[in-house]
Parts: structure tokens; C-alpha cells; sequence
């Protein structure tokens, strides 16, 4: 699903240059749940801006779901996010002036999609995020767990390849935490690859496989008994030849 | 998409609605100035006879000072009008398909009427061929034949107000009416008529009403009527009666022939030179062969009907919208950058920068289209209050042409205001803002 190899990501300002990632490699087996570890400006977040095409690197290449993205147009970039990937953030990030409905909405109309299937998908995703009443709320109206809901179908309603979570769980209680991480396995099991930054290394364990950054390289691997065969079983093929 | 970006468009003006406001009261300004001002224009500098101003031309004959141009300013130019004796001798051509000459005489009319006064108007001294010519419409009954012209026989024509005056909008075709001490009969009445400019005799107000009654030309020697209009001289003379006056070099004749052809055109020149050579064997026309035939627009454009202020005018409103839309810019720009975050989220939900630009740019031509709403309505009050300022009835007005110019005009400045804030923020980076909701 994803295959990057030799990246590296240097933030420049006017005196100094940060190497956010370097010589950095990574694959990740489709339909595999990865948890990304690691302390602040660890890099995690920008490998994930990376892996969503948010951002753009130095050096290196990056093929995604068998195509190479390293260099295409914002359009191809765009298209790509909006068709393979799924976004789900800590601090949800839904639009406050739009409703529940019309926030998961947002990803299907730049999609092109007629009203009559947005409509359904929408339904669907709220039905599986167990919100099918709060179709017309404001994000304003619902908890803090509930945002995060939206935020998931948001994330799911165009059945993504890959969903990118920075966080998921980090603005919730442990209740609210669980059911999400409970929402995201059932998303996996589906088939959906899914790639997680996280801090609480309990959350990151429920993944099939954990990596751990420092300083923008990979230290560690570790992978867990999973649904997902034999692919995970070859930590060395995964490995930075750094760490 | 176009209906998703135009909602999200309206939602966030509706998003703080004082501010909105302010945007759409600043492009209204300007728009209603700029529009009032380019009607003005529009309406000063717009061709009166579209389909006949190549064909319909101003005679001049360059009968000046011998020593000194007409316009010092333009050399070329010959003075604007004649002298009865040119233009009645001119007259005599059979070249043109149609032509008069014309000028602005004003008697005392009175009313059949005993409850009306008796009352001064001004009428228009003309050949018969000035209805077909000018394609002047008639309400009721028709203009006057050449046997008309010659006898002179005492016949008139009167537009539609001076109609309703005297008959209440009747049809007074055959009726009579006293004009100074001699009845006439009317043989026709004009349908609305309102030439803007008044081309076919700009020397004076060049935005002011046709003359309410039309006589026949030769009348000039029969009631000894002077011209109300402006009359030129450039050598001292002494006229003691209204003969002298007409035989006079003074110049306060018009001359319009409508020549359809170049080659009638070229004859009827070569007419003009035969008469002026002529002319100046008898010791008159010192200054060098200069006999001009205008069409419409030249003529207007060397009358300069449209005053040089309008032009300033003109400039100095659109200026006055480009100003608007700048000082937008940064309102615009601070606007949309506080919602970065947002955007960062709709770029990662697979909006383009394309789509982020389009959809900016449309909210700003949302503005600019409220704003133009607004600032027609305005510029229809202020037209209006020009209008009753000069008196001038309906005169400046929007029509369906100026109402699109300030719809563009709107479009353009919104698209001025919005074009830099847009690209900004369809550049912002989204990772930066995702972590910052």
C-alpha cells in the first residue's frame, strides 16, 4: 500500500534547517494497521502529512497503492487523497458552520458524486459510526467522542484505501478513546489499511505492527499477531538500514 | 460544484453579515458612481442614428477671416455653420437624396385655447427633407412636400408634448394654430422623439429637447425670423434690417445632405468647390478651398458634444471602483486567512488549489454582484436626481446595455478584490493548519 524509500523532509527557515526525516524508508502491506510512536517532533506528524500527500519532500520516492506519487501535480495529489485516503485528526477538525451531514458530505462532493449516492454513502457511514440521528447537528451540538465519530465517517464515506489518524484518540477520556479505537479495528478489519500516530503506547499495541520514531528515523519495530498474514512477519524488508 | 462553491459562498457571508455588509456598501459606491458616470457617457457619446450616421453628412464651408482659421486649436476645420446666402444657394443642388438647411427660430405661439396663454417656443426652420433624413417618426399625419417648401405654404409640424399642450394628445393633424400673426395648419405630429445627442444641431444645448414645432425654411424671409441660436461673425458689418441680416456673412445656418454613395459624395464635393470657386471670383471665401462634409460621429466628435470634463469624470469613477476593490483586498485577505484551518481540512478531503481558488474567487464576485445590485439601485436615484436637477425629463437613464455594464463592472471588481486573497489562500500549506483547529 505504501512503499517509501530514502525520504527525506528538511524544514528551512531564513538561519537554520531541521531534518524532520532522513534516509527515511517505510512499507506498509495493504489492509495493515500501523501505529507510528515517538516523542514530540519525533517526525510522526510530518510522516504522516507525507504518507497523505499534505506536504511534499526533499529527497527520495514514494509509490502509493502501486502508484508512484513522488512528483505529481497538486490536482493528481489532490484526486489521490480524495479517492485513496482517509484524514482523521485529534482535534476532529470539523467545520463548525457545516452539520454533521454536510461535513462527511465535504469529501464526496469534490469527488464529483451525484446527490442521490452521497446521500447514501452518508447514511451508511453514520449508521456504522452508530450517529444516524445527529445527521443535522452542528459539531458545536455533540461531545467531544461524538466529533470524533463524525470525524471517522467523515474519514470512511468514500471507502478509502488507506486512512491516515494523527491522534485519534488524544482530546478523548479512555471511554471515548476505546470506542473510537474500537470503530477504527472495525474499519481495519474491513480491508482499509490504517496508519495511526499515537502517544499512548497501550492504543499503539492494539495495532498489527508499531513503529517508533526519534529525531525522523525509525528505531524500532515490532509486530503483533494480526489478521494480516505473513506480509507482517518481515520486519527487516521494513526496516531503516539506520535503525 | 459551481452550486456547492456558490452556497459555500453565501454561508460564509452569512458568516458575519456586518462585515459582509460593508464589503457589499463599498463595492455599491463604487459601482453606482462609476455607472452613473459611465451612463452619462454612454448616453453623451452613443451614436443617435446608428443605422444612417455614415451616410447623413454636415456641410461646411470655410467661409472665415481671411488671415485667421476658424479653430486655431484645429486649423483644418471650417466654421460649423453658414451663411443664409451659402446655404440657400447650396440648396439648389440636385446631388443629395435628401437635404436641409436648418436652424432655431423662436415665436410667440397662441393657443386655440382661451385658458392657455399665449406663450414663446422655439421652432426649428427646416426644408421638408428633415423628416425623411433624421427618420423622424410621425404620430399622426406627415411632414411637408417640396411644392411646401418653395411656396412657402403655411404648414407645420409639431412633436408629441407640444401635442399634448395645445390638444391634450389628440390627433390635431388639419387643425390650426397662430403663430406670431399668421395661422398655420398642422400637417403632422411627431411620435416621442428624442435625438441624443441633438445631433442635427449640436451649436447649442447638444442635450437638450427638439424644438416643439417645425416650420418650413422659407418662412425665414417671409415672418423675418432671426435664429435663437448661436450665430457666428468674424468681419464687422453693419445690418439695419432682417434683409441685411440674411444677406450677412454672419454664419448661424445648419446644412445636412444625405448622400448614399461615395460617388455622390464625391459630386456633391465636387459641387461645393464649383460654388465656392465661384464665390471667391466674386471676392468672398478668401481663405483656401476647405469645404467639409461630416458624417454623424465626426461631426459630433468636432463639436465636442461630450464635454472634456465628462471624460475626467468618466476616469476619475472608475478609478474611484478600483480603489474600492483594493481597499477590499485586505479586508478579503485577512478574512479568508483566518480560515486557513479550514481550508487545510478541505485540501486534505481532496479540494484542489484550483477548487480553493474557485471557490474564493466566487464568494468575491457574490460581493461584487450584491454590491452591483446596489449600486445600480443607487445610480438609478442619483440619475434621477441629476434629471430633476437639469430638467431634463427621463433623459439619463439605465437601459438594459448600462445595466449590464455595471453587472460587468461589479464582476470586475470583485474579481479585483478577490484575486490575490484567493491565490493566497489556495496556497496556504494544509499541514500546518490541521494541527491548529
Amino acid at each position: 500500500m505504501i512503499k517509501m524509500q530514502e525520504i527525506r523532509k528538511i524544514y528551512r527557515t531564513e538561519h537554520v534547517e531541521t531534518h524532520a526525516l532522513e534516509s527515511f524508508d517505510l512499507e506498509v502491506k495493504p489492509g495493515e494497521f500501523i501505529s507510528i510512536m515517538g516523542p514530540s517532533g519525533s517526525g510522526k506528524t510530518t510522516l504522516l502529512n507525507l504518507i497523505g500527500l499534505l506536504d511534499s519532500f526533499d529527497n527520495g520516492s514514494y509509490v502509493l497503492d502501486g502508484e508512484d506519487v513522488t512528483k505529481l501535480s497538486d490536482r493528481q495529489m489532490s484526486r489521490i487523497r480524495n479517492l485513496k485516503i482517509g484524514f482523521i485528526f485529534q482535534t476532529f477538525n470539523l467545520i463548525p458552520d457545516l452539520n454533521v451531514f454536510d461535513n462527511i458530505d465535504v469529501p464526496l462532493r469534490y469527488r464529483g458524486m451525484p446527490a442521490r449516492e452521497r446521500r447514501t454513502a452518508i447514511e451508511e457511514a453514520l449508521a456504522t459510526v452508530g450517529l444516524a440521528s445527529r445527521m443535522k447537528h452542528l459539531p458545536t451540538q455533540l461531545s467531544g467522542g461524538q466529533q470524533q465519530r463524525v470525524a471517522v465517517a467523515r474519514a470512511i464515506v468514500g471507502r478509502p484505501k488507506l486512512i491516515l489518524a494523527d491522534e485519534p484518540t488524544g482530546n478523548l477520556d479512555t471511554a471515548m478513546a476505546n470506542d473510537i479505537m474500537d470503530l477504527l479495528e472495525k474499519v481495519n478489519e474491513s480491508g482499509t489499511t490504517l496508519v495511526m500516530v499515537t502517544h499512548d503506547p497501550d492504543l499503539a499495541r492494539r495495532a498489527s505492527r508499531q513503529i517508533h520514531l526519534l529525531d525522523g528515523s525509525l528505531i524500532d519495530l515490532k509486530t503483533q499477531d494480526s489478521h494480516i498474514p505473513l506480509i507482517n512477519a518481515e520486519p527487516a524488508a521494513l526496516a531503516n538500514a539506520d535503525c | 460544484m459551481f452550486v456547492y462553491q456558490l452556497r459555500l459562498a453565501f454561508k460564509s457571508l452569512r458568516r458575519n453579515p456586518v462585515l459582509s455588509a460593508l464589503m457589499v456598501v463599498a463595492i455599491g459606491l463604487g459601482i453606482a458612481v462609476s455607472t452613473a458616470s459611465v451612463t452619462i457617457y454612454y448616453i453623451y457619446s452613443g451614436n443617435p442614428i446608428p443605422h444612417k450616421s455614415d451616410v447623413l453628412f454636415h456641410v461646411e464651408l470655410d467661409n472665415w477671416h481671411p488671415d485667421k482659421p476658424f479653430d486655431s486649436d484645429h486649423p483644418e476645420r471650417a466654421p460649423f455653420q453658414l451663411t443664409y446666402r451659402d446655404a440657400t444657394a447650396i440648396m439648389q443642388s440636385d446631388v443629395p437624396t435628401y437635404q436641409t438647411a436648418a436652424f432655431r427660430g423662436e415665436f410667440i405661439v397662441f393657443p386655440d385655447d382661451d385658458q392657455q396663454r399665449p406663450f414663446r417656443e422655439h421652432i426649428r426652420m427646416c426644408f421638408g427633407d428633415f423628416f425623411k433624413m433624421f427618420d423622424v417618426p410621425f404620430q399622426y399625419g406627415n411632414g411637408w412636400d417640396e411644392a411646401a417648401d418653395l411656396a412657402p405654404e403655411s404648414v407645420i409640424v409639431i412633436g408629441s408634448e407640444m401635442n399634448q399642450k395645445l390638444f391634450g394628445g389628440v390627433n390635431s393633424v388639419g387643425r390650426s394654430l397662430k403663430i406670431e400673426d399668421r395661422y398655420f395648419t398642422i400637417i403632422g405630429v411627431l411620435a416621442p422623439w428624442r435625438p441624443t445627442p441633438k445631433y442635427y444641431d449640436p451649436t447649442g444645448d447638444p442635450f437638450g429637447k427638439p424644438e416643439g414645432i417645425f416650420m418650413p425654411f422659407n418662412f425665414t424671409p417671409v415672418l423675418e425670423v432671426f435664429s435663437s441660436g448661436n450665430t457666428w461673425g468674424w468681419t464687422s458689418e453693419s445690418i439695419n434690417n432682417h434683409e441685411g441680416y440674411l444677406q450677412s456673412e454672419m454664419l448661424w445656418i445648419q446644412m445636412w445632405v444625405q448622400l448614399d454613395s461615395a460617388t455622390q459624395k464625391q459630386a456633391y464635393q465636387d459641387y461645393l468647390d464649383a460654388y465656392v470657386l465661384e464665390q471667391k471670383s466674386l471676392g468672398r471665401f478668401a481663405r483656401p478651398l476647405n469645404n467639409r462634409l461630416l458624417n454623424v460621429m465626426t461631426t459630433l466628435e468636432e463639436y465636442e458634444v461630450v464635454p472634456d470634463s465628462t471624460k475626467s469624470q468618466l476616469v476619475v469613477s472608475l478609478l474611484f471602483l478600483v480603489v474600492c476593490a483594493i481597499n477590499l483586498i485586505g479586508i478579503l485577505l485577512g478574512k479568508f486567512l483566518s480560515r486557513a484551518p479550514e481550508i487545510g481540512v478541505r485540501r486534505a478531503l481532496g479540494a484542489s488549489r484550483s477548487s480553493v481558488f474557485i471557490q474564493h474567487v466566487l464568494e468575491c464576485e457574490v460581493i461584487g454582484v450584491l454590491g452591483g445590485g446596489l449600486g445600480l439601485a443607487i445610480s438609478v436615484l442619483v440619475l434621477n436626481l441629476i434629471n430633476r436637477m437639469l430638467s431634463t425629463g427621463e433623459h439619463l437613464h439605465l437601459d438594459l446595455t448600462m445595466v449590464g455594464a455595471g453587472l460587468l463592472l461589479s464582476l470586475v471588481a470583485g474579481l479585483i478584490a478577490g484575486i490575490y486573497p484567493s491565490w493566497r489562500i489556495c496556497h496556504v500549506a494544509p499541514a500546518v493548519h490541521l494541527k491548529m483547529q
